[in-house]
């Protein structure tokens, strides 16, 4: 009895967070193959920035055999784009290895920057 | 790892489409590795002003450098005049117009300090302290009775015949007296003229400034531009001597080109190359030099209008892709 | 983008000169300008259509001193 109450609390926070994120954002499109390996997503309010981005990062995964996007009509702000891979993983996985992987590109950008910036040694006057 | 270079030629491009993915090449493995990443990448900063930086990402994909300039101009959030209530504009300059130019103004303020308007409350409680800045302009140009005789300066003869953006005066609301303390709130260009009046004109009116990002209003972007180009490569295949070295020298910008103590010409600096391929056209270089570009290495070039520090600029533009990355990560697929 | 009835937002603390000596309950006295000294003076009805210093008989309508909204687009 004294493990369930831990276990609800987290189930409540978990259920707040969720709530915070737009169920409208990403949506799985028809034409994915039966198991997984091959699938089109749709993306709201995004357009080549994430689309190339991610698109090339998740290109960089072997496991992947084709990604490629493409914005259906410049008006509408929708990103379609579509993963295949090799079978040894799902489309749905490889897309969560893109977006992890990008993350941590960012990161690395960011800690590189930082550091530049406090290192010094630059020019403070135009030439 | 030559086959990293774009190629110019006189009237096309060669090998611009990057190919470090697995399995396009025959040798090199391609994927992705945050380490090696971390290894290869660098930035190298080249000079940083208040306004301007300079600085060079070297070893890292067109679509990720791209990215980054898209967010620089249109997705970090700054703040900007949204909605003007005029009280009294008898000047020549319309409300409307007025107004406008009063939105262009980049205003001094730290955009982290105030708070995105919620567009789903109504409209009286729309803008509070914490996500709006009220900034007045309240000018009436009268004669100046000791202006010199003749004078056709109206700066002379007038008093506030000019309004610059240095008018614009911060009113402070309730807690921002203490937020706004140390940095009050100016435009980061006071010398911009609004209007002009003459006497018996009045202009008196109210801003309220909120927090917007670039892809919404022009306004709200905090770079005047942010743009980068590629490094250029000039390969000497053939040494150039005497006269002919002098020439290939004029056929570049500048100290691009240095001629040692042989006579030889060298390339001295690449980087102050502006690829005008001029010389292409001339016949006697034909087959001597290769012109192209470095496909991994950008050169961002980074002009603030003045709200924020050009490299933070850069900072936040990686944190906004970083975030964008994160949420849809998060997100459910529907459907 | 002109709204004059609508006034949401929160009354400036410091009246500005415009809003200064504002008459709140207005009496019949609409300001006028006349077109060529550029005089301001005030007409009721039934007053003749003329300038009250020049005597120019071309007049325009002060500026309204209602607040107008606009958007800075």
């Amino acid at each position: 009895m004294s493990t369930d109450e831990p276990m609800e609390d987290v189930q409540v926070a978990q259920d707040a967070q969720e709530n915070e994120y737009d169920l409208e954002k990403i949506k799985l499109l028809p034409g994915a193959s039966e198991d997984g390996t091959a699938a089109s997503f749709q993306i709201v309010d995004e357009d080549h920035t994430l689309g190339n981005a991610l698109r090339y990062i998740i290109m960089k995964n072997p496991e992947v055999e084709f990604c490629g996007y493409s914005i259906p009509h410049p008006s509408e702000n929708k990103l379609n784009i579509r993963i295949q891979t090799y079978g040894n993983i799902s489309a749905v996985e490889a897309l969560h290895q893109g977006l992890d992987n990008l993350s941590e590109l960012c990161t690395v950008i960011e800690e590189k920057f930082s550091e530049k910036i406090e290192a010094g040694g630059y020019a403070t006057v135009e030439p | 790892m030559s086959d990293n270079i774009v190629g110019i030629e006189y009237n096309r491009v060669t090998n611009t489409s990057s190919t470090d993915f697995p399995g396009h090449q025959a040798s090199g493995d391609f994927s992705w590795d945050i380490e090696k990443f971390k290894q290869n990448f660098d930035i190298d900063i080249k000079y940083l002003t208040e306004r301007t930086a300079n600085f060079d990402l070297v070893h890292i994909d067109t679509s990720i450098a791209n990215a980054f300039r898209r967010i620089m101009i249109a997705e970090v959030p700054s703040v900007a005049a949204e909605a003007v209530y005029m009280f009294m504009n008898t000047s020549v300059i319309q409300d409307e117009v007025l107004a406008h130019r009063i939105g262009l103004i980049p205003l001094k303020v730290d955009p982290d300090l105030l708070s995105w308007v919620d567009k789903t409350q109504d409209e009286n409680n729309r803008y509070t302290e914490d996500n709006t800045i009220v900034l007045s302009l309240d000018v009436v140009c009268t004669k100046n009775p000791n202006a010199p005789k003749n004078s056709t300066n109206a700066k002379e003869l007038y008093r506030n015949s000019h309004v610059y953006a240095s008018d614009l005066k911060f009113e402070p609301h309730g807690s921002q007296l203490e937020k706004f303390k140390n940095n009050p709130v100016v435009p980061a260009d006071p010398n911009i003229l609004l209007a002009k009046l003459r006497p018996g004109q009045e202009i008196s009116l109210r801003a309220h400034c909120i927090l917007g990002i670039g892809s919404d209003h022009a306004k709200f972007s905090p770079v005047a531009t942010a743009s980068y180009r590629l490094m250029p490569v000039i390969d000497i295949r053939e040494p150039i001597t005497g006269a002919l070295a002098v020439n290939f020298q004029k056929c570049f910008p500048p100290g691009v080109i240095g001629i040692n103590d042989q006579g030889e010409a060298y390339v001295q600096d690449a980087r102050k190359d502006t690829v005008s391929r001029e010389v292409l056209r001339h016949e006697e270089f034909d087959g001597k030099v290769k012109l192209g570009r470095k496909r991994d290495h950008f050169i961002f070039n980074v002009e603030s209008t003045g709200a924020m520090s050009p490299e933070e600029i850069f900072f936040k533009s990686v944190r906004v892709l970083k975030n964008k990355v994160e949420y849809l990560r998060n997100c459910p697929i529907g459907q | 983008m002109a709204s004059p009835q609508r006034e949401g937002f929160s009354i400036p603390s410091s009246i500005s000169h415009a809003a200064l000596g504002q008459v709140t309950s207005k009496s019949l006295g609409v300001k006028y300008n006349c077109a060529q000294c550029a005089a301001s003076f005030s007409l009721s009805k039934n007053d003749a259509i003329r300038c009250k210093e020049c005597g120019h008989r071309v007049i325009y309508k002060s500026r309204t001193r209602r607040m107008v909204q606009f958007e800075a687009r």
